[in-house]
C-alpha cells in the first residue's frame, strides 16, 4: 500500500542510550522511560563502530602493553619499533618490492605485522599493472599468484604476541568497522538516526509530484520499489548471469586510498567481493562503458524504468529530462555507471559532479547513505581557504570512528533547513539525489550492485549551466575520452543544442544569474558549535587524510567536482 | 625572492639557532602552519620556532636538504625501488645526502615525521628499503640489530609460505 513516511528526528527525545557492544559505555536511563516502560530508543554512536573483529595478526592496542607481563620483564630485546615509529617503518616499507616485503616479513614478529598489511600488497598488485584474473582470499595471494605459480602457498595469517601499536590497530579498526544492527533493518520509527527522508511508493510518485515536491525543491526522497518490478532487479542477483553478460570484458575499480587504479575481470572481482579482504577502502568498480544503450545489461533497466519512473525517462518529450542528451551519446560527459563493490566499500563525502541530479537504483544488497545540504559542510570535511580543494579522511571507517558523533550532533540540534539526513536504502528503492548535495554512501552487504544516472533537467539548468560556465576546470567527465566534448568548448555547445531543441527553456535559464543553490555559492554556512567543524587538532595530515584535487583525474572514473 | 620576507630561526633541541631563508624553513609543515597562526605578529622580528624533538646535527642536515631542494627539486622516487643502489633511482645529489650512518639516517627520519617534510621522509623511508632490499631475513636482522622473537614453529610456517620469492 502507498504510504508517505516523514520521518522527523524528535528533539525532546535527547537520551542517548546507546547500544554498544563496549563494557565501559554507561546506559543512561531517563525516569520517564523506567516509569512508563517505554522502549528505549537508540542513536547510533560512534562506538558502535568498534569492531568486535580482532586484528589478523594479533595486534592490539598499545595499552595492552602494560598487562604484558613477558614484555615489562625482557630487558635484550631488540625490536625495530625502537628505531623508528610504526608509521614511519609502514612508510619505508612502501618503497619494498613484493621479495623484499616476504623477506623482512620473516626477520621478526614486529616486521611481520607490519609487512602483512593490506594495502602494501594491494599497491603491488595495482603497480603490476595487469588485469587481475584471480583475485585470491588476500591481496597478497593476489600478488604472489601473478608471480610464481609453481610455489604458489596460501597465505595463513599467523595472530602472533607481542605486538602492541595504536597505529597499526587504528588501521584495522578504520577497515573492519562493525556495521550497526540498525543500519540493517528497516524499522526507522526506532532508528532515531533515520532523519528527515521521504520514503514515496513509486505508484504514488507522478512525473507532476516528483517535479513539484522533490526536483523544484530539490529534496532528497526514496522511491520505494522504484527498481523492484525491473528485469535487472531479478537477473543481476545471479552472479552467472552477470559474468556471462559482460562477456570476458574487464573492469575498473578504484577507491580513496588506492594510489592506482585496478582493472578486474568480472568473475576475479566477485571473488574479491566475496573474499571480504578487509582493506580500508575497498575498491569500488563504477564502470561506464556496461550499460551503453541498447546493450543487454542497459535493456535490463531502461525499458522498466521508463515504465516505473516516468520522470526519470531519457526518451519522453513532454519533460525536460536529460537535457545532455541533445550533445549526442558519445559527446555528452559520461552520465552512466553500474557500481559494484563489497562490504564496506562506498563513497566519502562528494558532491556529483557538474551540478547534475542524480538517480541511484540499489539492484543487489543494502546501501546507507548520508546527505548534507547544499552549501552545508559535512562534519570532517574542510574546505581550503580559497575553495579549491578539499580535505577529507578518504576513508569510510575513519571518517565513521571520528566524526560521525558529531554528525549526530547535527542530526538532533541543527536548524530543520541544515540538518543532515540519514537512511538506507533496500534492494529495490531508488534515491534521488538533488544537485548540490554532499552524500557519503557506505555497501552493507557482501556484494552490492547499483545503477547511476547523472543528469540534467529543467529543474537545475541554471546551475549546471553557470558551473560549466564559471568552474570550467572542475568539469568532468569529459576529459579522457577522444570522442567527448572537450570542457572549453561544454557550455557554448550545450547552449547551442539547447536553443534549437527547448528554445524558451534556455532563455529562461539564461536569464538567471546568480547561483540557485547554496552549494556553489561563495559563502559557506557553517553549522556547529565548533567552529573547526568537530575537529579538535589542526592540519589534515594528523588526521592521516589527503586532499582530493577538484580536477578531473586521467584514470577515475568520475570527479568529484565541488566548490565551496 | 622577496627580500621584505624576513628569515625564520629555528631552534634545536639543544638550544642552537639556525636562521634560514622563509623559503627554505616553510617546506615544513610543521612551520608553515606555526607561521600562518601566528602571522599578525610584529614583521621586523624574526619568528623563532622550537624544534624540541630535533638535535643540532640532525636539523643542520634537514635544513640542507630544505635549501637543496629549492634549487634542485628532488625526483619522485618509483614504489617499489627498482634497485637497492640509491643513485640509480634518485639525483647524485640526494642519494649521497643520505649516504649516512644508520643512527643518523633514522634521526632524519624521525625529524622529517616531527616536521613533516614529505620529500626528505620520502627519500630517507626509501633509503631504508634500499637497506631491506635484496637480504635474506637474517641479514635484515643483523643490518637493524633486531632479535629473531619467532617460535621455531611460527618461524617454519612462515619460511614455507614464501618459497615463492627465493627463486627470484
Amino acid at each position: 500500500m502507498p504510504t508517505i513516511t516523514s520521518l522527523h528526528c524528535s528533539s525532546e527525545t535527547m537520551e542517548c542510550s546507546s547500544v554498544s557492544k563496549s563494557p565501559m559505555k554507561k546506559a543512561r536511563f531517563s525516569n520517564a522511560s523506567i516509569a512508563t516502560k517505554k522502549k528505549r530508543k537508540a542513536f547510533v554512536s560512534s562506538t558502535d563502530f568498534c569492531t568486535i573483529q580482532p586484528h589478523l595478526y594479533g595486534v592490539l592496542p598499545s595499552g595492552n602493553r602494560l598487562f604484558d607481563q613477558a614484555a615489562a620483564e625482557s630487558k635484550d630485546f631488540s625490536s625495530p619499533n625502537q628505531l623508528l615509529s610504526d608509521e614511519c617503518w609502514y612508510n619505508a616499507l612502501e618503497y619494498c618490492d613484493g621479495a623484499s616485503l616476504a623477506r623482512v616479513g620473516q626477520s621478526c614478529k614486529y616486521f611481520y605485522v607490519v609487512s602483512h598489511e593490506p594495502s602494501l600488497w594491494r599497491d603491488l598488485v595495482l603497480r603490476i599493472n595487469q588485469v587481475i584474473t584471480k583475485a585470491g582470499p588476500t591481496w597478497k595471494d593476489c600478488y604472489v599468484g601473478m608471480q610464481n605459480q609453481k610455489h604458489f602457498v596460501l597465505h595463513k595469517p599467523l595472530r602472533v604476541r607481542g605486538i602492541y601499536s595504536d597505529y597499526l590497530h587504528r588501521l584495522h579498526a578504520c577497515r573492519s568497522f562493525s556495521i550497526p544492527q540498525q543500519w540493517l533493518e528497516q524499522n526507522d520509527s526506532e532508528n532515531l538516526n533515520n532523519a528527515l527522508i521521504d520514503r514515496v511508493h513509486y505508484k504514488s510518485m507522478t512525473i507532476e509530484r516528483f517535479e513539484r515536491e522533490y526536483e523544484a525543491k530539490n529534496r532528497p526522497v526514496v522511491i520505494q520499489g522504484g527498481c523492484k518490478s525491473w528485469r535487472a532487479f531479478k537477473r543481476w542477483t545471479d552472479q552467472d548471469y552477470l559474468l556471462q553478460k559482460t562477456n570476458g570484458r574487464t573492469f575498473r575499480a578504484t577507491s580513496g586510498t588506492a594510489p592506482l587504479s585496478a582493472n578486474f575481470t568480472f568473475q576475479a572481482y566477485q571473488e574479491y567481493c566475496r573474499s571480504e579482504s578487509l582493506e580500508e577502502g575497498p575498491v569500488y568498480l563504477f564502470d561506464r562503458t556496461a550499460l551503453q544503450p541498447r546493450s543487454v545489461l542497459w535493456k535490463d533497466y531502461m525499458l522498466d524504468l521508463q515504465r516505473d519512473c516516468p520522470y526519470w525517462d531519457p526518451e519522453r518529450t513532454d519533460t525536460t529530462h536529460d537535457l545532455f542528451k541533445v550533445l549526442g551519446e558519445g559527446r555528452r560527459p559520461d552520465h552512466t555507471w553500474l557500481i559494484c563493490g563489497p562490504r564496506r566499500s562506498g563513497s566519502v563525502f562528494h558532491i556529483d559532479p557538474n551540478a547534475t541530479h542524480a538517480w541511484n537504483a540499489t539492484i543487489v544488497g543494502r546501501k546507507r547513505w548520508i546527505f548534507y545540504p547544499p552549501g552545508v559542510t559535512p562534519p570532517g570535511v574542510m574546505p581550503s581557504d580559497d575553495g579549491d580543494e578539499v580535505t577529507l579522511p578518504l576513508s569510510l571507517g575513519e571518517w565513521l570512528l571520528q566524526f560521525y558523533d558529531e554528525h549526530v550532533k547535527r542530526l538532533t540540534n541543527a536548524p530543520l533547513d541544515k540538518r543532515p539526513i540519514e537512511f538506507t536504502a533496500f534492494p529495490g528503492d531508488v534515491v534521488f539525489v538533488p544537485h548540490g548535495y554532499w552524500h557519503l554512501v557506505i555497501n552493507l552487504d557482501e556484494t552490492n550492485i547499483a545503477v547511476t544516472h547523472n543528469y540534467c533537467s529543467g529543474s537545475n539548468l541554471s546551475s549546471v549551466l553557470k558551473f560549466i560556465r564559471e568552474r570550467n576546470d572542475q568539469v568532468s567527465g569529459c576529459r579522457d575520452r577522444p570522442e567527448s566534448i572537450k570542457p572549453e568548448h561544454l557550455y557554448d555547445e550545450f547552449v547551442d543544442e539547447l536553443k534549437k531543441k527547448y528554445p524558451k527553456l534556455i532563455d529562461e535559464a539564461l536569464q538567471n544569474d546568480a547561483w540557485a543553490c547554496d552549494a556553489w555559492r561563495d559563502k559557506v554556512v557553517e553549522v556547529g558549535e565548533n567552529e573547526n567543524n568537530g575537529l579538535n587538532i589542526v592540519g589534515a595530515e594528523q588526521l592521516g587524510s589527503k586532499s582530493i584535487m577538484t580536477n578531473a583525474k586521467e584514470d577515475a572514473a568520475f570527479t568529484f567536482g565541488f566548490s565551496l | 625572492m622577496d627580500a621584505e620576507e624576513p628569515p625564520i630561526t629555528l631552534v634545536s633541541k639543544d638550544g642552537e639557532s639556525f636562521t634560514v631563508a622563509r623559503k627554505v624553513a616553510v617546506m615544513s609543515e610543521l612551520v608553515k602552519s606555526t607561521i600562518t597562526d601566528n602571522e599578525d605578529e610584529d614583521e621586523s622580528v624574526t619568528p623563532e620556532i622550537p624544534l624540541p624533538n630535533v638535535k643540532s646535527q640532525v636539523l643542520q642536515k634537514v635544513i640542507e636538504f630544505c635549501e637543496h631542494h629549492l634549487s634542485d627539486p628532488m625526483n619522485e622516487i618509483e614504489k617499489p625501488l627498482k634497485s637497492k643502489s640509491m643513485a640509480d633511482v634518485v639525483q647524485k645529489w640526494y642519494a649521497d645526502f643520505v649516504d649516512l650512518e644508520q643512527v643518523l639516517l633514522f634521526e632524519l627520519i624521525l625529524a622529517a615525521n616531527y616536521m613533516d617534510i614529505k620529500p626528505l621522509l620520502d627519500l630517507t623511508c626509501a633509503t631504508v628499503a634500499s637497506m631491506i632490499k635484496g637480504k635474506t631475513p637474517e641479514e635484515i636482522r643483523a643490518t637493524f640489530n633486531i632479535t629473531n622473537d619467532f617460535t621455531p614453529e611460527e618461524e617454519a610456517q612462515v619460511r614455507d609460505e614464501n618459497k615463492w620469492c627465493e627463486s627470484s
